[in-house]
């Protein structure tokens, strides 16, 4: 049985990316402190005996839970989706080069140095809304692969879809974004 | 999107892609206003002390369990002894036995008292028939005719 110490280290080290991910699916501090803090008492109620290398995925799933529950709760769930989903028609990549915009981050986001403080923070705070911005799939699919650093399998298991259907919403979502951040004009 | 670019180069560059925007977003979490982290940090520890509680509950039955197990250990050891202390399965065998005993001798005692109750209506009714039998027949009788019928019947 894991100890005490083990799960408050890994609820410590999910819980600010909780946080933020569930920030991005309901647009609130506080409906999302609510929602993270339902499901660490959910985790550590029924799942504190399981080992601890199965919590990871036993708490997305949780978590995903728990908002899907907010959602249904405060009765707006199928009024977000439908305005995250006109987001979703742009499926018209044109000739948008991913490696062009590849090049770019290169330049700003891995090199320190050329971009000051004040600027970094503008681009991840555009990074950031535009990940709030994705559809609801696509979203938890790029986080739940590129953030928490799941495998497709992982993430399909806590999705409870297809691996294909994860590929496809990482895909988008990395289109999406690449294509949203150019729109704004940050050259990252 | 260059329709020259081959699928595997396309997805190294989204991986690469979404590597660098998920550092990106990891650097964002780690700023977060210290309400927050304090918000974060005050859910932690109220859902380890519901892990805790949670584990003391499952415990408490398990202690109050343990003397009965004692008990019949106990009692299954002698009833071994006295059958001559076999091996371990023996006891097992006597120590479920001995935990039938009790259940045995209320069956037993049931089925006396039923046994009991029953002699006992068999003995009153006997004394009413003694009784009625050995009084004298009142004039009525003969003008009964269930009583008439029972004379005419031949003795058994």
């Amino acid at each position: 049985m894991a100890s005490d110490k083990e799960l408050s280290d890994f609820l410590k080290s999910v819980e600010k990316r909780a946080f933020k991910r569930t920030v991005y699916a309901v647009r609130s501090d506080d409906a999302a402190l609510d929602i993270v803090q339902e499901a660490m008492i959910k985790l550590a109620e029924k799942y504190a005996d399981r080992p601890s290398a199965e919590w990871p995925l036993l708490f997305q799933r949780i978590l995903s839970n728990a908002t899907m529950d907010w959602f249904r709760r405060e009765k707006v769930r199928n009024a977000v989706i439908q305005n995250l989903s006109d987001f979703e028609g742009a499926d018209d990549d044109g000739d948008f080069d991913l490696l062009e915009m590849l090049n770019t981050l290169d330049g700003s986001l891995g090199t320190e140095s050329a971009l000051d403080t004040v600027s970094r923070t503008q681009i991840l705070t555009a990074v950031e809304s535009e990940v709030a911005e994705l559809p609801a799939r696509q979203r938890e699919a790029f986080l739940l692969r590129y953030w928490e650093e799941f495998d497709v399998a992982e993430a399909a298991a806590v999705m409870g879809c297809s691996e294909g259907s994860v590929k496809t919403h990482c895909s988008r979502a990395v289109h999406a974004l690449a294509k949203a951040l150019r729109a704004r004009g940050i050259t990252l | 999107m260059n329709p020259r670019r081959r699928l595997p180069d396309l997805q190294a560059i989204e991986a690469r892609l979404a590597a660098r925007l998920g550092a990106g977003l990891t650097e964002r979490a780690g700023q977060l206003p210290h309400d927050v982290n304090e918000r974060l940090r005050a859910a932690r520890e109220q859902a380890l002390a519901r892990a805790a509680e949670v584990r003391r509950t499952a415990r408490r039955p398990q202690v109050a369990a343990e003397p009965a197990v004692v008990e019949i250990t106990r009692g299954g050891a002698a009833l071994a002894a006295l059958g001559g202390g076999q091996g371990h399965g023996s006891a097992r065998w006597w120590e479920r036995a001995a935990a039938m005993l009790p259940l045995l001798v209320l069956v037993c005692g049931l089925l006396l008292i039923q046994r009991q109750a029953e002699l006992e209506q068999v003995r009153a009714a006997a004394e009413v028939d003694v009784l009625l039998l050995a009084d004298d027949l009142p004039p009525d009788a003969y003008s009964d005719p269930g009583f008439a019928e029972f004379l005419r019947e031949p003795a058994p």
